[in-house]
């Protein structure tokens, strides 16, 4: 999912940077509002913990492993917006310091799992534990869809971006300069390993901790209250 | 396969993080070409070289720009065999295997410069396709070269305090100075929870077992941090916080470091405004 340098060309770089500029403008401003002066270390240390979701192994079938984004996750736990910068950060600790991702695609990597999965994710666990209480099975199953139907949704504009690269940027000779696979490839060879693999560690995960909160200390889940309060 | 693979795995992506970043900081407290140059130039610099091999439609310009590389990792004294270890395995070599399928003229259809025959599936490599794979794979590997230098020859927290040269919201760079510290914390606590259940978990009974004990993890490490940022306000608190973020300046640019600016916006200028190189 984390696109490194020279995937994509420049104009997708300069659009997806320039189409994220105003959300996290918009999510500083969201977070300064909603976020109470105690709470200001909350933002590194979920940031912090974002980075580390990835490096949690889960055993998948077949003898191997694979692991989450958390972005969902970290959406249910502190909200949106403040997902929105602690994924960000994560993104470009991650393509600054330890080359995963890189630097000139760090706009499209926000936009897909800062911007797409968090508030995707996050509005579909919103409406599909709707009023239900906080402990209820009814919010573990909606984090579990939550998180397999956002990374789905992330890992299908990552592909858009790709399979965009040769109708984009080609030499007169026909010859791809970036991503050198169009729509048609790109999107089944994204979608499949997300939808069969990725999407169910991501579900399996996000579920998985909601639950465990629920039955450890559920008011963690409450977080965003807590905030606003 | 050991159905506790999952742990050692775990164990081994900690491990393989924390070596990283002790050689990472061994080699930017060296004095060397890159080391000496100011960390809010030098993001500059890297990042406007990466634009230009972003924006370059020639291979030569781009392979250049390599060579350039090597010669800049060499001149701030890093170990050549381990700066093409650490360039060359993954990225771009998952990017080379991706490329592979490309130069075919199923997915490249043009001039023919090879075919043949596998399982009496008749295949054609074209110039189209040849040339496309050897664009993106250089391409893949010139930038992560770059990447890889600016993170090796910088200490890791002044990297990240050098973002505020691009207007940065601070409370971005308060979070990532903040989140840089926190990783090392938590990346402390994530070992010693897998060394404890290696130690105490002889057999990991189903995948469903196994996917529990992970997200137990998960969440434990977010209890664990939830409690921490009162802790953590308090210290900021009795340090002087007054909720508005301050960091320190810590640059000193030389005229070294505009002549290398300078290099690199030439460069980048030549590339964008000709489109010849």
């Amino acid at each position: 999912m984390h696109i490194p340098d020279g995937y994509l060309g420049p104009a997708t770089s300069g659009v997806m940077y320039a189409a994220m500029l105003p959300i996290w403008g918009l999510a500083a401003r969201m977070v300064k509002e909603t976020l109470n002066r105690r709470q200001v270390p909350l933002l590194a240390i979920a940031a912090a913990f974002s980075f580390l979701i990835m490096m949690f192994n889960v055993p998948i079938p077949g003898g191997t492993t694979g692991h989450a984004v958390g972005a969902v996750l970290a959406a249910i736990l502190i909200g949106p917006w403040a997902a929105c910068i602690a994924v960000s950060v994560a993104l470009i600790v991650q393509a600054l310091l330890f080359g995963d991702g890189g630097i000139t695609a760090i706009g499209a990597n926000c936009f897909n799992m800062a911007f797409i999965e968090v508030f995707a994710g996050y509005y579909i666990y919103k409406v599909i534990s709707g009023s239900s209480a906080i402990t209820s099975a009814r919010r573990v199953i909606a984090a579990g869809i939550a998180g397999y139907a956002a990374l789905n949704l992330a890992a299908l504009t990552t592909a858009i971006m790709f399979g965009l690269q040769p109708l984009l940027q080609k030499t007169a000779s026909g010859e791809s300069l970036y991503c050198p696979y169009g729509l048609g490839v790109a999107i089944p060879a994204m979608l499949g390993e997300h939808l069969l693999i990725f999407g169910w560690v991501e579900a399996i995960v996000t579920a998985l901790v909601v639950k465990y909160l629920q039955k450890q200390d559920a008011r963690l889940l409450e977080t965003l209250k807590e905030v606003r309060a | 396969m050991s159905k506790r693979r999952f742990i050692r795995s775990s164990i081994l992506a900690v491990c393989s993080f924390i070596r990283e970043s002790v050689l990472s900081d061994a080699y930017a407290a060296k004095k060397g070409l890159l080391q000496a140059r100011d960390a809010r130039f030098k993001l500059l610099i890297i990042f406007t070289l990466l634009l230009a091999v972003l924006f370059s439609k020639n291979i030569i310009f781009i392979l250049s720009i390599y060579g350039l590389c090597l010669l800049f990792a060499l001149a701030s004294s890093i170990n050549i065999a381990f700066f093409l270890k650490r360039t060359w395995i993954f990225m771009p070599l998952f990017s080379l295997f991706i490329a592979l399928p490309a130069l075919f003229d199923i997915f490249s259809p043009g001039q023919p410069l090879v075919s043949f025959r596998i399982f009496g599936l008749s295949l054609i490599i074209t110039r189209q396709g040849l040339m496309s794979a050897i664009f993106f794979f250089v391409r893949v590997l010139t930038s992560v070269s770059l990447c890889v230098l600016l993170a090796l020859t910088t200490r890791h927290y002044v990297l990240l305090k050098a973002l505020r040269i691009f207007r940065v919201p601070q409370v971005f760079v308060m979070t990532l100075g903040m989140c840089y510290r926190y990783i090392y914390l938590f990346i402390e606590v994530v070992q010693n929870t897998y060394l404890a259940i290696r130690s105490r978990v002889e057999f990991v009974s189903s995948l469903k077992h196994g996917q529990g004990i992970v997200a137990g993890n998960i969440a434990s490490l977010w209890q664990r941090s939830y409690v921490l940022q009162n802790q953590v306000y308090s210290a900021m608190l009795s340090r002087g916080y007054m909720a508005e973020p301050k960091t320190m300046d810590e640059f000193h640019m030389s005229i070294k470091d505009w002549i290398f600016l300078a290099m690199a916006i030439l460069i980048l200028v030549l590339v964008y405004g000709k489109n010849i190189i």
